[in-house]
């Protein structure tokens, strides 16, 4: 049973590329059954990594494109750890769990989570819920350097502002007349201007 | 007439349906005083029922709770920032109610390493364990494996904090990683680690099991250090306050009978019985008895005076969280400590007639500079 359909466009065709899925799962039988499962709709599982000492170089090594883990496995603090603590490259996750309602599937990926697979779900679903959550998680993260960038644009011109009104008092300039000196002087130096407007403040402070 | 009770023309007798109220932990020490108010039936006094459930995993209970499969939380207090600001994917906002416990975390060290530092008496000083870094760095020895619980926990942050107080760059000089506490004493005993900062009682466990030696407590780090918090889901709070205030009135009671030292015994029967079947009862009370490997703790794990939620501590690690990089820019520190909210307690306690607990010292300086 999945209860993933909303955002699912079930009429979506998978794609043929083998998806190289790393499964994370203690209990030894349910992971046969997922592995089956996500081998049946052309998933490729790298390596099932249960219960073992060394996850985080399990994970690297094995070159898993999304990683497969039950929401309950003792591992995951340890996988959350990767990116966190590591500055591993984060990769998408896709929990599965025994049960949950409907609703709390809903809060999942409202709060953020990739997907969210219920076991018994039908093998044939199990590969388009991945590739979702892949997509999810790629929008996610573009969108998360989008906003860093916009920051730093914004941090860059604040920086210009306060190296222009140096440059006002200094020379007892003009705005507009202050800008162009920091841009011939950037243009002089072949710098950015952000560059030497850092140089100018960074000159002010000293 | 009994049968006046049963008449529809009576519904104001008829006791509203009262839903469960799910709260989640992680099987160790400082989860007793939602144990205890279980055992003791202070839940029950406070008209709630409760179901308690053991958590395998901090990103487990997390999920559980931000999803709406838990309505409260045993939680480390940096993961409510964490989850205030959307960290690891997961953004939801819960409602700090009390504090549940300070202290009672150690830092254990392999018997080798313990070995390599010489003798030493705890609390072991972060400048003998930087020269033993660097003495090792210069030998051109691998570098040491320490373990933490969570990326966002307080072992992390004040591990970190002591690390760098040694002279140390945590994300350089070590190796940092995460290991579920029931885990640590046999990783140590593999040698997968070196050591662990981690609650009770896996300190002592691994003390008793011969395979490490206590050498700190996060005590000794900060004293009186604010530890895991009862949060509570936000939607939860929003469509049921009373219940909120009733089940943070039963944790505060619970901290109270805590601070008896006549109950402790039994309070690590109830924690052996609940969380720690396989334990001794002799590591479970060591944590309630203030002591590690047979000396007393300077600042020990305490209930009482930990239970109102303080802001200006938990900033503390905020500060951390960004000292270490973990805390994207563009959060302000009021959305990131939104979480912490005193009114539940208040209420709580008037009920309980529980007066406002002494003001703790101040955190440490955001950064020690290495002597």
């Amino acid at each position: 049973m999945i209860h993933a359909s909303a955002w699912m466009d079930p009429s979506r065709k998978t794609q043929e590329t083998q998806l190289r899925v790393l499964l994370v799962d203690s209990d030894p039988d349910r992971a046969a059954a997922v592995e089956a499962g996500l081998t049946a709709t052309g998933c490729t599982v790298v390596a099932i990594a249960a219960g073992t000492k060394e996850l985080t170089r399990h994970v690297r090594d094995s070159g898993a494109e999304v990683i497969v883990c039950g929401l309950d496995d003792p591992s995951r603090d340890e996988l959350e750890s990767m990116s966190a603590l590591h500055r591993d490259e984060p990769r998408p996750v896709v929990l599965f769990a025994e049960k949950a309602e409907p609703e709390q599937i809903e809060a999942a990926l409202a709060a953020g989570v990739s997907a969210y697979v219920v076991e018994g779900m039908a093998p044939q679903r199990v590969r388009p819920v991945i590739e979702v959550a892949i997509r999810r998680f790629r929008a996610h993260q573009a969108l998360r350097e989008e906003l860093a960038e916009a920051r730093q644009g914004l941090e860059e011109r604040k920086l210009v502002d306060r190296a222009k009104a140096v440059l006002m008092q200094r020379h007892r300039l003009s705005e507009p007349e202050a800008y162009r000196k920091l841009r011939r002087m950037a243009m002089d130096r072949g710098l950015k201007v952000v560059a030497v407007a850092a140089s100018i403040l960074g000159s002010q402070d000293a | 007439m009994p049968l006046d009770t049963e008449a529809p023309s009576r519904p104001t007798l008829r006791r509203p349906v009262l839903r469960t109220l799910r709260i989640g932990f992680v099987p160790l020490t400082d989860a007793a005083p939602l144990l205890v108010a279980q055992e003791l039936g202070l839940f029950d006094s406070v008209g709630l029922r409760v179901a308690l459930s053991a958590e395998s995993s901090w990103a487990a209970l997390r999920d559980k709770l931000a999803f709406g499969a838990l309505d409260a939380a045993h939680l480390l207090g940096p993961m409510a920032i964490a989850l205030a600001a959307g960290l690891a994917g997961v953004k939801a906002q819960v409602v700090v109610a009390a504090g549940l416990g300070a202290n009672g975390n150690t830092v254990t060290l392999s018997n080798s390493l313990a070995e390599e530092l010489g003798r030493f008496t705890p609390p072991l000083s972060a400048a003998a364990f930087g020269a033993l870094v660097r003495r090792r760095a210069q030998a051109g020895r691998r570098p040491l494996t320490i373990a933490v619980v969570f990326p966002y926990s307080s072992h992390n942050y004040l591990l970190r904090h002591w690390l760098a107080a040694g002279g140390l760059d945590p994300d350089r000089d070590l190796r940092l990683t995460v290991v579920p506490p029931p885990m640590v004493a046999q990783r140590l005993a593999e040698g997968v680690i070196d050591g662990f900062c981690a609650g009770e009682p896996w300190g002592s466990q691994a003390a008793a099991l011969g395979v490490g030696r206590i050498a700190l407590s996060t005590g000794d780090i900060w004293p009186n250090h604010p530890e895991k918090v009862l949060a509570f889901a936000a939607d939860y709070v929003a469509r049921d306050p009373d219940s909120a205030t009733a089940g943070t009135a039963a944790v505060i009671a619970a901290a109270r009978w805590l601070e008896e030292p006549a109950n402790l015994a039994e309070a690590a029967a109830i924690l052996r019985r609940r969380a720690f079947p396989r334990l001794e009862r002799g590591v479970i009370a060591a944590a309630f008895e203030g002591m590690a490997e047979g000396l007393p703790l300077a600042a020990p794990l305490s209930f009482r005076n930990a239970t109102l939620p303080r802001r200006e501590q938990a900033a503390w690690f905020l500060r951390q969280m960004r000292r270490w990089g973990h805390l994207p820019a563009g959060i302000s520190d009021s959305a990131a400590l939104a979480p912490w909210r005193q009114d539940i307690w208040r209420a709580a306690a008037t009920r309980l007639r529980e007066p406002e607990p002494p003001a703790p010292p101040p955190p440490p300086a955001d950064r020690l500079e290495h002597a």
